[in-house]
């Protein structure tokens, strides 16, 4: 699904030169559910943005469901982004200017698909996460939590085979947080989704099949899952 | 493959709107975004009058231009003989010229420059020897007797009355036993014409064409042409350039005997456009300036949207949409005030002018459909420039970037 080698990424701090990544390599199953776990300014988030296709390695090879992405040009990137991956970010990052539906929806119009088979679609995501009675909200008219529902239901809308998480519950607190995940868990399940998530919780980490450290820009193995997200297929 | 390519239309035009519409909730972009739009008012509004008087005035001055010269006419060259009928003579040439198809008639003009001599005094005048009737364009009737007809303006600063008499004179002198003679003719004043033409202080005094040709021997001679109404000038000077050889004279429709007039009026046109167009300029500045605090306050938003699967090519199509959105308006505006201004000045004459100085009292006012097609155009241009410079800025954000503004 995921095959990750030798990805190595270095950004200009001034006259000096850091290097993020070195040589990163991972390999992540269909449906698995894997944690990089690592301190501040490890290049967790780096290293997300490469696999969704947001930023591109200095060298190395990132290969997402059968794409070579280095080899895509923009247009097909974003077209990739828009069917093949969902993003869940730790500032929800939703569109003030949309409702909720609209906010959940918009993947499949950027998609091109028909606005009617989309609300029905969107609303019943909503529901399922509790939502449907908030669909004509906009976000600063929802809670904290609601905003990332929202934001999980637009990730999963056009049931993308890969969800990238970065820092889901970072901005949560823990009722709201444990809450979320859960969603997010049952969710992904019901579609097989393969999950990439970056955190500093040990909480959340250990409910994921794998946990891997970033550090010195290279992958561990962290730990043993605790309480896995679901039973690992590899 | 359309109905897929209608819903990408369909989202740019979402997102737009939606923007569009957010642009009313923010003060600062609303200042602008209202900037933008009287500026687009005022500058298309502008241009439409400042065209509507500059084509009122040339068409003013190309209708008299029309009426007081032929729709295609024959410069003579200076070889050919007025006096024989053989090949390569006047006659010949006027048999070949009304044998062509659309010409009705043709008649044979001499031009030259000479003076009207009186006992008050001696002007110089500009003369044109005819043939038969006066030419169309003086507007006389045929004269009773042979003679003179001269202009009233002239006519009232001689003295000159119809049954009077006049002496012509011609800078060409001849040679007598007694040494070189000047050429000086008395004439009666057939008739006195008021063409209404004040300030045209050229106007010329006729005389019979071969009292013309008598005094002033080695002028200009033309041949003027009357066509069927349906006749198209441009076509039939075409056949006339195949049946008359370039040494017998040349054939010239009314614009290319006009052109270097004709010339000066489109670049006036064009040069007042352009002093004119820099409001819409400065205008698409301040829609420039609107885009760009627009996307400065969308620009995580357009990273999300980027993140989510948002092509380049769309993102540039949202602002650009927002760019027409935040400049139509101003522009539809100006252009129907600056339309509506022009043709109730036309219809009530409010701007007057002094009757002896040009050939209409007040300032005209002509909208014309191309006009308001240039203004529209450039219009366009200025603000989709505007546009596309913001419109290219988005597209090249980085989303990941854009995002992370969010949050600072």
């Amino acid at each position: 699904m995921i095959f990750v080698a030798g990805v190595t990424k270095a950004y200009r701090d001034g006259e000096a030169r850091r290097e993020v990544l070195r040589g990163v390599d991972l390999e992540v199953g269909r449906g698995e559910t894997v944690a990089i776990v690592g301190p501040s300014g490890s290049g967790k988030s780096t290293l997300l943005n490469i696999l969704g296709a947001l930023d591109t390695p200095d060298a190395g090879t990132v290969r997402i469901d059968g794409v070579e992405l280095s080899a895509a040009r923009p247009a097909a990137l974003a077209g990739f982004r828009n069917r093949s991956l969902g993003f869940v970010f730790q500032f929800h990052q939703l569109l003030p200017d949309f409702t909720a539906l609209e906010n959940v929806t918009m993947p499949g119009r950027i998609a091109g698909r028909s606005a009617a088979s989309l609300v029905t679609e969107g609303l019943e995501l909503l529901g399922q996460v509790g939502l449907r009675d908030r669909a004509g909200d906009f976000p600063q008219q929802l809670s904290g939590g609601e905003r990332q529902r929202v934001a999980i239901c637009r990730a999963l809308m056009l049931e993308p085979p890969v969800l990238l998480a970065d820092e889901p519950t970072g901005n949560l607190d823990a009722t709201s947080g444990a809450r979320v995940l859960e969603l997010l868990n049952d969710l992904r399940q019901r579609r097989a989704t393969t999950l990439v998530l970056v955190t500093h919780n040990p909480a959340v980490a250990s409910r994921c099949g794998r946990t891997l450290l970033l550090d010195g820009g290279r992958l561990a193995r962290h730990q043993a899952p605790g309480r896995p997200l679901n039973r690992q297929r590899r | 493959m359309l109905r897929i390519a209608s819903r990408a239309v369909g989202f740019v035009w979402h997102v737009a709107l939606r923007y569009f519409r957010s642009t009313r909730a923010d003060a600062h972009i609303r200042v602008l975004s209202s900037l933008t739009a009287g500026g687009l008012a005022v500058g298309t509004a502008a241009l439409v009058l400042a065209l509507a008087a500059l084509s009122g005035f040339q068409n003013h001055l190309l209708r008299d231009l029309a009426l007081h010269t032929p729709a295609l006419q024959v410069e003579l060259g200076g070889r050919v003989d007025s006096a024989t009928g053989g090949v390569g003579s006047a006659a010949s040439i006027v048999d070949r010229v009304t044998a062509a198809e659309g010409v009705v008639a043709a008649q044979e003009l001499l031009y030259a420059r000479g003076w009207l001599v009186d006992r008050r005094g001696v002007a110089a005048v500009e003369v044109v020897g005819y043939e038969q009737a006066p030419p169309a364009w003086i507007p006389v009737e045929a004269a009773a007797v042979p003679g003179l007809i001269v202009p009233l303006q002239v006519a009232q600063r001689m003295g000159l009355t119809v049954g009077g008499s006049a002496r012509v004179a011609s800078p060409r002198s001849s040679l007598t036993p007694v040494g070189p003679r000047p050429r000086v003719r008395t004439l009666p004043v057939a008739a006195i014409y008021d063409a209404e033409r004040a300030g045209y202080e050229d106007l010329p005094v006729l005389l019979p064409l071969e009292q013309a040709a008598a005094l002033f021997a080695g002028g200009d001679r033309r041949l003027d042409l009357t066509l069927a109404p349906a006749a198209d000038p441009e076509e039939v000077a075409a056949d006339l350039r195949a049946a008359i050889a370039p040494a017998e004279g040349s054939v010239a429709t009314w614009r290319q005997a006009n052109r270097a007039l004709l010339f000066v009026l489109r670049l006036e046109k064009g040069l007042v456009f352009s002093a004119v167009a820099l409001i819409v300029a400065v205008a698409a500045f301040a829609l420039l300036a609107s885009l760009s605090l627009v996307l400065s306050s969308k620009r995580s938003e357009v990273g999300v949207l980027a993140a989510m699967g948002v092509p380049p090519a769309r993102l540039r199509g949202i602002f650009l949409t927002l760019g027409v959105l935040l400049s139509v308006g101003g522009a539809g505006v100006g252009v129907l005030v600056g339309a509506g201004i022009a043709l109730l000045l036309d219809s009530f004459r409010v701007l007057s002018l002094p009757s002896d100085v040009y050939i209409v009292d007040y300032v005209p006012f002509l909208v014309r459909e191309e006009d308001l097609f240039v203004v529209a155009f450039s219009t366009i241009l200025f603000t989709g420039a505007a546009s596309l410079l913001s419109a290219r800025k988005a597209s090249r954000l980085d989303p990941v970037e854009a995002m992370r503004s969010a949050r600072t």
